[in-house]
């Protein structure tokens, strides 16, 4: 085919300018007469050819010459040696607007604009309604544009540039312009441009657009081409030849290498690239505006083969970014501190990883799910599961045939707003996205002067396929024979083999203080600690000055269950439960004094029912069904004194529930400062036969 | 699709010049649009101005030369054409037509950079279009004209259709000196700064405000003279004044030297800024 864009040979040398240089210091006459030789090299001898149809992206560090080839291809300039050959009409996106005469109304501008583009006016009127819908400038448009906003110029200026139906288009960063909304609408638009088979030339820092967009990428540095390959290559060769910058450290262990790059990091396995084109990055949101780590000033204070530590001073916050990566076989820890300057207001902290499209499947606390396709009309980010499944590891998996591997995540937050989503981006980002997201809420977004941990990452490629889920929560979880208890966000979910024991609120606790229950799931659980036999979770209320410390361990036929209450102060309850909420499969129910069947749910009650008629002090209950396996729970001599009870739940929740209750008696529920026992016991579980 | 849209290598070639240009008409009226609205905007009075400069311009020069300095004009007075407001006036639109066309010319090329250096685009048509925003104050300053002379108890007549071929040269030779002074401009910008001054020179050295008589009939040596009719306008608005005022054909001698500086400098430019033109973003 034709090439429609053909650069031959072309070299472009600019002259330096003749006079003085600065308005001060006499007439510069040396300057005059030496100027003319002092020349600027900005491209040496640059082939190549698109194809119709085809994107190329152009990437470089600053000044390498990709704005000049840009223009040289625009025509605004002519190369001082070689050949530009266009076979088509260029749409130029660059610097949007620009050429607008403030005086001038929108439309007299739309059409000063197309006209410079080569468009007749009859070619612009049969566009003219399109162009003003596509901006949304709606009555302003007979208005001059100097009253318009920025972003309306802009939103102009990019309409123009698409509706004067070329056969090229020449970005340059155009995209970073304008408001959300607006770029939202433009980037769905180039992803049309490019679906309809439109040619597109594009320059831009951001590697994750160019990675998306093109199809094949050109690298220049110092005005020559270095690399000219497919975006995956161009890429992972312009990271790697940026390795002596001061902000970029390439290290590794086993089969994994890691390449941070100024506020962004790559990572491969087994020479395969595992994160994104736009890498590992955070942001932060204060005031409501975004800062990224891309933009701030990097230098890496300590590497070593395998390790790496970088510190980034933020731009526009008194922020320093401390990131601290160990690469130990295979696995990346990356720890992310910060330390604030003077006390900083911060709404929001994201930790975005990026991840190829090859994933296919997320694995996320009980959860798991399909990334579904990225279409060209995604023009924003689609969270696929939110922070509110609050487990703190998850998994990616590829698909079929897709040579990545299997990826573990596991956060460490040393902050307890954080929680994790995966999301996919919109189309030109085309790629999955887990991120570490914080919001903090207006009383507590103000970070003090100094040093704040924010979490630790461990990225882990080396887990096989068959055994991701179960390392996904494995220091979550407490085994004993068939049985095993998984604690997640302030509940234990039971499990026999595979099969779930519980449903809807698992095991969990609850206390009725000045007139509001305390659900253990609303409490603030921090990070699991293993100990003899099993784990312990500490939560702490937000709302009334108490913790809950959990202990699970194995026991006998069962788990081992010891549950404290840690007040502050003198803390009053009205009443507390530890409950057990099992599956409406479950029909029989038994306790110390009496037993009975659950009957079936009552669609008109709203609450739930208890089923008991003797409310006397007891040790045990128990509940049977056909298919699943018997619980019981036991109360043992270390437990306060408490009443079983079995209850059904309401129609909608469709379960039944088994409750070690300790109602207020006067006096008896008041908890002394300190730490004393909230429940202790067994939970055996037995399959029918056995018992 | 395979037609060649752009080559490089073409650029700097003459013969697309007309091509590009008939392409670009459109553009062209509408850079002519935007200058206009940039020139008057926000002015109470907008184009009313074009009547009230020309106009304002004339009463101050007519109070200057027929009082303040009535001896030294005496011989102007004398001879038994029109009124010195309506003479005045007759070479003053001219001139400033020409005078108002270089001068926005010359930094056309600089006050467009935004143009110059962000889209491709026949780039003669900023200093033509330069040109040719006077001509709008040029028709509006005619009809004062007209109205003048036969307020002043003169007459008109179809003579008038020459006025036309005789401003044709002018225009040519303002387009000429307008390309080749915008590209000067864009590589040394001291020629924005010498132009100011050299047309002030031009509207003494020209037949502006006195008749050209008054050159010929002055004691001075010949070589001032010729130096004198070396200027193409003094040629140029002595015609105007003989289809205005004597309602006749224009002496024919008087037009050679005018036209062929129009050639000459329309040619010159046109080859100059073709040249120059694709590389001029370099030195915005």
């Amino acid at each position: 085919m034709t090439p429609i864009i053909e650069v031959d040979n072309v070299s472009k040398v600019f002259p330096a300018r003749r006079g003085p240089r600065a308005l001060r210091g006499g007439l510069g006459l040396r300057d005059w007469m030496q100027g003319g030789r002092k020349t600027f090299k900005a491209l040496r001898d640059i082939t190549l050819s698109v194809a119709p149809g085809e994107s190329l992206g152009i990437i470089g560090r600053n000044g390498s010459g990709k704005s000049t080839l840009l223009s040289i291809i625009a025509g605004v300039t002519l190369p001082t040696s070689g050949r530009v050959t266009i076979r088509g009409r260029i749409a130029s996106l660059l610097e949007l607007g620009a050429g607008f005469s403030p005086v001038l109304t929108g439309r007299e501008n739309i059409y000063l604009n197309a006209g410079l583009m080569g468009m007749r006016h009859a070619q612009v009127d049969e566009v003219f309604d399109d162009i003003v819908a596509f901006s949304g400038i709606g009555k302003f448009i007979d208005q001059p544009v100097e009253t318009y906003s920025s972003g309306m110029y802009v939103r102009i200026g990019f309409a123009v540039a698409v509706h004067t139906n070329p056969d090229i288009f020449l970005a340059d960063e155009v995209l970073a312009v304008g408001d959300a909304e607006f770029q939202r609408k433009c980037r769905q638009k180039i992803g049309e441009l490019r679906e309809q088979g439109k040619t597109i030339v594009f320059v831009s820092h951001d590697l994750g657009i160019v990675n998306t967009l093109c199809e094949r990428v050109v690298l220049l540095d110092n005005g020559r081409m270095l690399q000219r390959d497919t975006a995956q290559q161009t890429i992972t060769y312009y990271l790697r030849q940026v390795g002596q910058e001061k902000g970029v450290h390439a290290f590794g262990d086993a089969e994994t290498e890691v390449i941070h790059c100024d506020g962004r990091v790559s990572v491969f396995h087994e020479r395969r690239e595992i994160s994104a084109a736009n890498g590992f990055t955070m942001d932060i949101v204060s005031l409501g505006q975004n800062h990224s780590s891309r933009d701030a000033d990097w230098e890496v204070t300590e590497k070593s083969e395998r390790d790496c530590t970088a510190v980034g001073k933020m731009a526009r916050l008194p922020i320093t970014l401390h990131w601290e990566f160990v690469c130990e076989s295979g696995r990346l820890l990356w720890r992310i501190a910060m330390i604030c300057d003077r006390d900083c207001p911060i709404d929001q902290i994201t930790v975005l990883l990026m991840l190829p499209t090859g994933y296919a499947r997320w694995l996320y606390g009980d959860l798991t799910g399909i990334f579904p396709d990225i279409a060209p009309t995604d023009t924003s980010w689609n969270v696929l599961v939110s922070p509110e499944a609050k487990s703190t590891e998850t998994a990616a998996l590829p698909g079929a045939d897709v040579a990545l591997p299997p990826l573990m995540f596991r956060m460490e937050k040393h902050n307890t707003f954080f929680g994790l989503l995966w999301a996919n981006t919109e189309y030109l980002m085309y790629s999955r996205v887990l991120s570490a997201q914080a919001r903090f809420p207006e009383h507590e977004n103000i970070f003090s002067a100094g040093r704040h941990d924010i979490m630790e990452l461990t990225i882990d490629p080396n887990i096989p396929l068959e055994s991701i889920s179960d390392h996904v929560f494995s220091s979550r979880t407490v085994r004993s024979g068939p049985v095993s208890a998984r604690f997640e966000s302030g509940c234990i979910r039971l499990y026999w083999n595979d099969l779930a024991l519980t449903t809807y609120l698992h095991v969990y606790t609850s206390l009725l203080i000045e007139h509001l229950w305390n659900d253990s799931q609303s409490l603030q659980w921090r990070s699991i600690v293993p100990i003899d036999g099993g784990i312990r979770f500490t939560g702490e209320s937000r709302r009334f000055p108490f913790s809950q410390e959990w202990e699970v361990m194995e026991g006998e036929q069962g788990l081992q269950l010891r549950l404290w209450l840690v007040a502050q102060q003198e803390l009053m309850v009205q009443e507390c439960h530890t409950t057990i909420v099992v599956p409406a499969e479950y029909q029989r129910w038994e306790t110390d004094h009496e037993q009975g069947v659950f009957p079936p749910h009552d669609p008109d009650r709203p609450n739930w029912k208890h089923c008991n008629q003797s409310y006397a002090p007891g040790k045990r209950i128990a509940a049977w069904s056909e298919r699943l396996p018997s619980i019981t729970m036991e109360a043992d001599d270390t437990c306060p004194e408490v009443r079983m009870t079995a209850i059904n739940t309401s129609l909608q929740e469709n379960a039944r529930a088994l409750q070690a209750l300790r109602p207020s008696d006067v006096g008896r529920l008041r908890f002394p400062a300190g730490r004393t026992p909230y429940f202790s016991g067994n939970i055996r579980i037995v399959l029918p036969d056995a018992t | 699709m395979n037609t060649v849209v752009y080559d490089s290598r073409e650029e700097r070639k003459l013969h697309r010049l007309i091509l590009d240009l008939v392409r670009a008409r459109e553009l062209l009226l509408d850079l002519v649009w935007k200058d206009l609205r940039v020139r008057y905007r926000y002015a109470a009075m907008g184009f009313l101005w074009a009547v009230i400069e020309p106009l304002a311009f004339t009463v101050i020069l007519t109070f200057i030369f027929t009082f303040v300095f009535a001896d030294r004009t005496a011989p102007a007075q004398l001879t038994d054409g029109p009124p010195f407001a309506v003479m005045l006036l007759c070479g003053l639109i001219f001139w400033q037509c020409l005078s108002a066309s270089l001068a926005t010319a010359t930094t056309s090329m600089v006050t467009n950079k935004n143009l110059v250096t962000k889209v491709r685009f026949a780039r003669e048509v900023i200093p033509i279009a330069a040109c040719c925003m006077p001509l709008v104050q040029l028709a509006i300053g005619f009809i004062l004209l007209l109205a003048t002379h036969l307020a002043f108890g003169g007459s008109v007549g179809g003579t008038l259709l020459f006025i036309p071929m005789v401003f044709i040269v002018q225009f040519v030779l303002t387009i000429g000196a307008a390309l080749f002074l915008a590209c000067a401009h864009v590589h040394y910008r001291d020629v924005g700064s010498l132009i100011s001054v050299l047309l002030i020179l031009g509207f003494y050295a020209s037949p502006v405000f006195y008749p050209l008589e008054m050159v010929r009939g002055a004691r001075v040596p010949q070589w001032i003279v010729t130096a004198y009719m070396a200027n193409p306008m003094a040629g140029l608005l002595t015609c105007y004044r003989q289809i205005v005022f004597e309602q006749r054909l224009p002496d024919m001698s008087l037009l050679v030297w005018p036209c062929i500086c129009a050639a000459l400098a329309f040619l010159f430019g046109a080859l100059l800024f073709r040249r120059l033109a694709p590389t001029m973003s370099d030195y915005l």
